[in-house]
């Protein structure tokens, strides 16, 4: 709680700091003097400011399920509204509210939210083999990466339970791999495979990771942080 | 403040209607976007104290653009040097908007000054352009007001929305759309007007 007090004021200053520069650089440059706005500066204004903003829609696409096309479809429907009624207010409630119901609707696939093609994880546990959020049998492990669209030449972790470690399962899901032309599985030991993967911790878990003190168990406020 | 004794009181009152009644719009919009804005920071953010932080924010910045973009940076623990670099460019705008102020506000009490350049954000520099009090000192009274009552606007509209969004179970997959949107219909409004400023002096050269 305090780190988060003196992170938050630290963060604040600087944003205070900053803009309240900007703001002053007029005043400063010209406090005497009755100049007007130089001439350079008008026109510096004029093709800056929408380079800065177009890198920020840029910046906060990144943010978005920006491979698929509802990001770009819900951008097109807010310039349209702005446009037709020169109401922000319209426009961003419009593109918005379009935005969140696709996602709601489920249109994008665990594809784009729970899975990244360049970083593909099969997690081998106890309790069977999960991907993308969804257990599935081993064998079906490489049509199921084909459907997501990955690469046979991708290097595909493979993150197996440490008390799986002599088992057979991971070998076979391997076996499975290659058979199908995926040739670079990596297995990482992975003794927060199961908890992070599916969530909250099964039961037969607790006392093991009540018992790990190099991970705390994380609390509310830094677990909701991490997301993303 | 006690130079404002000068104008008769019913005047006084006159302006701070004036003042009020010209922010009605954008106290739609401010209650709203600052609503969005901290609904954000709640769900996002991942703060225990949402509401704090962003009534301090709001307070401090009074820029609606940086509220929206610095939440994933507060989310992921980035450096203050990112926080600093981010608001450069968001807010680099707000350098050019003091040139159309300096005049009228030359020879001011610092401390109103201060304030004034404090809150120098979008809306709130254009009401203060659409001011036609022709008397400096009408004039700073409508500026003070406007600046007023638009900051606690802001601030309210991003509180309750952190409030909120802590609170309830917002739908809030989806939510982060809202920034982007909101660089596109700046971006949009900055082309439009660039296209028709070019157009007149197009149309003025011939």
């Amino acid at each position: 709680m305090e780190n988060e007090a003196a992170r938050m004021l630290a963060v604040i200053a600087v944003g205070w700091a900053v803009t309240f520069a900007l703001r002053l650089v007029p005043f400063a440059l010209f406090a005497r003097g009755g100049h007007p706005a130089p001439k350079w500066a008008e026109r510096f204004g004029d093709f800056a400011s929408p380079a800065i903003i177009a890198a920020l829609i840029v910046y906060s696409y990144s943010g978005l399920e920006w491979r698929t096309a509802w990001p770009y479809l819900a951008g097109v429907l807010t310039v349209a509204f702005q446009l037709w009624r020169r109401n922000p207010l319209l426009s961003i409630l419009a593109g918005t509210v379009f935005y969140m119901s696709v996602l709601a609707c489920g249109c994008t696939t665990e594809r784009t939210i729970e899975f990244d093609v360049h970083h593909p994880v099969v997690t081998v546990a106890p309790e069977g083999v999960y991907f993308a959020d969804r257990r599935v049998r081993p064998q079906d492990v490489p049509r199921i990466l084909d459907d997501y669209g990955v690469p046979r030449s991708q290097t595909i972790h493979i993150r197996v339970d440490p008390r799986l470690r002599h088992s057979p399962e991971p070998n076979f899901l391997m076996a499975c791999l290659a058979k199908n032309g995926y040739t670079r599985p990596i297995l990482v030991s992975d003794r927060h495979a199961v908890s992070e993967t599916i969530g909250p911790v099964p039961r037969q878990f607790e006392t093991w990771s009540r018992d790990d003190t190099h991970d705390p168990p994380p609390s509310r406020g830094a677990s909701r942080g991490k997301k993303r | 403040m006690r130079e404002f004794a000068a104008i008769p009181a019913a005047e006084r009152r006159r302006i701070r209607r004036a003042a009020f009644v010209a922010s009605l719009p954008v106290l739609m919009g401010y209650v709203t976007m600052g609503f969005a804005a901290g609904v954000l920071m709640a769900v996002k953010g991942g703060l225990v104290h949402p509401a704090a932080w962003s009534a301090l924010l709001a307070a401090s910045t009074v820029s609606g653009t940086l509220s929206f973009a610095i939440v994933p940076l507060v989310a992921d623990g980035a450096s203050l040097a990112a926080v600093a670099a981010l608001t450069l460019g968001i807010n680099f705008r707000y350098a050019f908007y003091g040139f159309s102020m300096l005049g009228r506000w030359r020879g001011i009490p610092r401390l109103q000054k201060w304030f004034l350049v404090h809150s120098l954000a979008d809306e709130i520099y254009a009401l203060d352009l659409a001011c036609r009090e022709t008397d400096p000192l009408k004039h700073r009274l409508y500026c003070l007001w406007n600046h007023a009552l638009n900051v606690s606007y802001w601030i309210v509209g991003t509180t309750s929305g952190a409030i909120a969004g802590a609170a309830l179970p917002i739908p809030s997959k989806g939510i982060e759309f809202a920034m982007a949107a909101l660089f596109i219909v700046i971006l949009t409004d900055q082309v439009v007007d660039f296209a028709a400023r070019a157009k007149e002096r197009n149309s003025n050269g011939k």
